[in-house]
This record gives structure tokens, sequence and C-alpha cells, in this order.
């Protein structure tokens, strides 16, 4: 059976390809804004992709305490799993 | 310095949009003569940007009535309501607001960005949740910021986005509040407001509609979408300005709850600001009721709106809404365009907003236009013989890509 962590990865994978294709395998350990250099709207175009693949909604004080994809993935798999999802 | 360092980014930005002309960014008007005409750069031009969409900021009953008041109570309340800024005029226009919903509670904000921050923020705290569409305005972000609700974004103007959230949420939707705009500021176009109410009732939840935008503009008596579309009996919550129909400026918040008055106890935005002063609620006061009353003037501004919507689609121009409103906002393919056409259209005599991301949704740049019931046949004539020059100097923009 597939880990949390690794259905949250497929989901942020299968957010990309949908909402940012152009962005094409970004490092996700980079800085959203600063690296990949992203907008709030663009963020949340993502988010919305990734919410829709998980079936969950994300509130958005999640979103401002992560910064990269990486520390997305970890809050969202603690979220899942701590059962405290919206 | 370094405390600056983040606004590089803005302020390259900025120097991006500043030719030789005016800039597009908080464009210096010099003079203002009247709801349609002001001088910028020396020129005296035709207003089509200005959200003054019932035309009354020259009315000389509004002028008169804020005169008046100016005189008679002073420049300023130089103090909250809650302490020594509640004058008669406030509770009185309240009482009118209230009343031409047919509701018995409204509150008076001093901005329209403060009633939403006051609105938001007092009716949703801890353990509660706010449910906000996509594009919606950053008054409505920011008041859940403020609030200590959990705050969750649906997709634009898609009610069975909301409907799986608030789904999920089960027996806790009956704490969730629900906020869409009447009419989105950007692009210029309306939400589904019956499929709305259909979800929020589904579920038992709470229903904003902020109606900055469209109050004045659509309603047999001008109380917004949720009039026109029949609704209000559904409505929660209704908030406003003062700002853009209403001629002044400040905001409200009408319900149908009673209860509303128990903001006043508790929302900063509310409590901790001076009142507006005498005389921006005198005139106020007299443009409710010129609005409520307004048929006449609505009647010329749908008569603009539905002109310039069809010229501008037929001279090839891709608009943001399928459904005419106040606001036109052509949509270019890329910063560059867009602000050769606010350029152009300002150098034949129109002025007109450019909207560029990230305020505008989903990356857009915006040539966005809007009418005013203060706009004559003509003035439409002029603006569409501005974009008609337009598309002829700077190419077919229909075809464009959006990129």
């Amino acid at each position: 059976m597939i880990s949390t962590r690794e259905r949250v990865d497929a989901a942020i994978g299968q957010g990309l390809i949908n909402a940012l294709p152009e962005l094409e395998n970004p490092d996700r350990d980079a800085v959203l804004t600063s690296d990949i250099g992203l907008d709030s709207v663009q963020i949340m175009n993502l988010v919305m992709e990734i919410e829709d693949e998980l079936d969950i909604s994300i509130p958005v004080d999640v979103l401002s305490e992560t910064r990269t994809l990486n520390q997305l993935a970890e809050r969202l798999t603690r979220m899942i799993d701590g059962n405290e999802t919206t | 310095m370094s405390i600056f360092k983040k606004f590089e980014a803005a302020a390259q930005a900025r120097a991006e949009l500043t030719g030789e002309g005016p800039s597009a960014i908080a464009t210096p008007i010099d003079e203002v003569r009247s709801a349609t005409r002001g001088v910028i750069d020396g020129q005296e031009v035709l207003l089509a940007g200005t959200n003054n969409y019932m035309g009354l900021t020259f009315d000389p009953d509004v002028i008169r009535a804020s005169q008046d008041a100016l005189a008679r109570s002073g420049s300023g309340t130089t103090g909250s309501r809650m302490a020594n800024g509640s004058y008669d005029g406030h509770s009185a226009l309240e009482r009118e607001l209230a009343d031409a919903f047919g509701w018995p509670a409204a509150i008076v904000f001093s901005t329209g960005y403060q009633a939403n921050l006051g609105s938001l923020s007092g009716l949703a705290s801890e353990g509660d949740y706010l449910f906000v569409d996509a594009d919606s305005h950053a008054s409505i972000y920011d008041g859940c910021r403020l609030s200590r609700a959990q705050t969750v974004v649906f997709r634009h103007n898609d009610p069975e986005n909301l409907d799986r959230r608030l789904e999920r949420l089960g027996e806790k939707a009956s704490h969730a509040v629900v906020v869409v705009e009447g009419l989105y500021s950007m692009l210029g176009d309306q939400p589904p407001l019956e499929e709305f109410v259909e979800v929020k009732k589904k579920h038992g939840a709470w229903l904003v509609v902020d109606e900055a935008h469209s109050f004045g503009v659509f309603g047999e008596r001008g109380l917004g979408l949720s009039e026109q579309a029949g609704v209000l009996d559904d409505v929660d919550f209704v908030v406003g300005t003062f700002s853009k129909s209403l001629a002044g400026i400040g905001g409200f918040c009408v319900s149908r709850h009673r209860e509303l008055e128990l903001l006043r106890l508790a929302s900063r935005p509310y409590i901790f600001t001076a009142s507006p002063s005498p005389a921006v609620i005198a005139g106020t006061r007299i443009a409710l009721g010129k609005i409520v009353n307004g048929q006449k003037r609505r009647h010329q501004l749908h008569r603009n709106i539905d002109r310039l919507y069809a010229g501008a689609r037929d001279l090839g121009y891709r608009l943001g809404s399928d459904t005419p409103g106040p606001v036109a906002a052509i949509i270019l393919p890329d910063r560059a365009t867009a602000l050769a056409h606010w350029n152009g259209l300002l150098e034949t005599g129109v002025y007109a907003n450019l909207m560029i991301p990230p305020a505008t949704p989903a990356g857009l740049n915006l040539l966005r236009i809007s009418m005013s019931a203060a706009h004559t046949d003509d003035d439409v004539d002029r603006i569409l013989e501005g974009l008609t020059r337009l598309a002829s100097d700077l190419g077919s923009p229909g075809l464009a890509q959006v990129g």
C-alpha cells in the first residue's frame, strides 16, 4: 500500500502538470516565490489542482507556513494522517 | 537599507510601465471637472475608468447635502463610533440602508475595504470557517487573515467546487461563511448566484455577497445582483461600498439577522477607526435615495454597457465576461500590448485602467473600461472610436493568444 507521503507527492506532480506545465520538474526544495518566481495567483492555482487530486481543502494558513513543495508535502501528509483536513 | 530590498521586483515592474507620458499605474489626474471629464497630462479626457457607475459624484443635491453637513457638523468626527464619533447622520444612514433591503440591521464602516475586513473578521472567528472565491478582492482575503477562522479558497464561480468542500465539512458547515462578489471587478464577470444559494442552503452555511461593484447597477431598486437574481431572501449579509455608485467613501454591511448589531462590540476595523465625516454621510444618504429610485439613470447605464460590449466585440476584442456589465475588461496577449492599448486610448482622449498580474486573475493583462450612467451616447461613441483606432493601429487583438 502506498504511503500518504507518496500519494501527496504524486498529487503535487499531477498538480504541477495541470497548473504549471511550463515548469517541467521543478526542484521541490526551491522556494516557490523567490527561487521559482511564482506569483500568488499561480501558487493558488497549483494548490487548487492539488486539492482536487487529494480531494481535500487546504486552509490558507497552511500555505502561508510553507515555502517549498517539499514543505507543503510534509504539512499535507501530517494533515491527512492526523485527520485534520477540512 | 535591507528592509527595502523586498520591493526591488515591484519597483522594477513599475519603472517598466513608466514611459514618456503619464504613468499607467496611479495615473495623476490633474483636475476632475465632472463625473466623466478630467485633465490628465494637460489634456481634457473622457473618464472611463472610475467606478462612477451611477455618475453621482457631481450631483448637485449630493454636493449641497455634503456642504450643509460640513457647515453644520464640522469637518470630521475625530473619533470612533464606540467613543465620540456616533452622530445622528450615521444612525440615520444605517436605518436607511437597512430599510432599502427591508432588513433589520446595518452597520456603516469608514471605507469599503474596512467593510469587508470588519464584517468577515467579526462574523467568523475561531472554530468557524470562511469559504471565499479564488478571485476575491484583497479586502476579502485580508478580512480572512484578520479573522481567526479557518479559510478555504474555492474555484472561481464554481458552486460545484464549493459544494464538494462543504460536503467534506459535514455538520460543521453550519459554521461556514461563504463569500462571493456580485461582480468581479477585474474581468467584470458575475457569479451564478442562484446556484451558490442552493449550495449554501443544502449545507446550512451562511452567505455573504459583496455588492461593491454591483450595488446601484443591478436590480429594479439598484440593490445589486442579489436583487436582480431574485435571491435576496436567501442571502444572509450584503457588504458594499460608498465609493462607487454611492459616490462617497465608506462601506456597509446589511443583514436579515438582527444580531449583526453585535459586531459593533467585536469588529476591530469598526471599533478602532474614526467614523466617516458628516459631509460624506450626508452626501451618501442623498445618493442612496437616488440609487433606489434611479431607474432612469440605470436605464442609461445599461444602454451604455450594451453598446460598449457590442461595439468592442464587433471590433474583435475578447472580453473578460460574456454577460455585459459595468466593467468591460479587454483581454490582451501581454503586458506590452496592454500598455500600448492603454497609452493609445489615452492619446485619443479616453482614460481607462491598465490591469496586470498579480492584481488580475490567471495572469491576464487587461484594458479595463468602466461605464457610467453619466456617459452620454456621444461619450460611448468616442470610446468606441478610440478602440476602433487601436484595433487598426495595433492589429487584431481578438486573434491573439492569451499568454
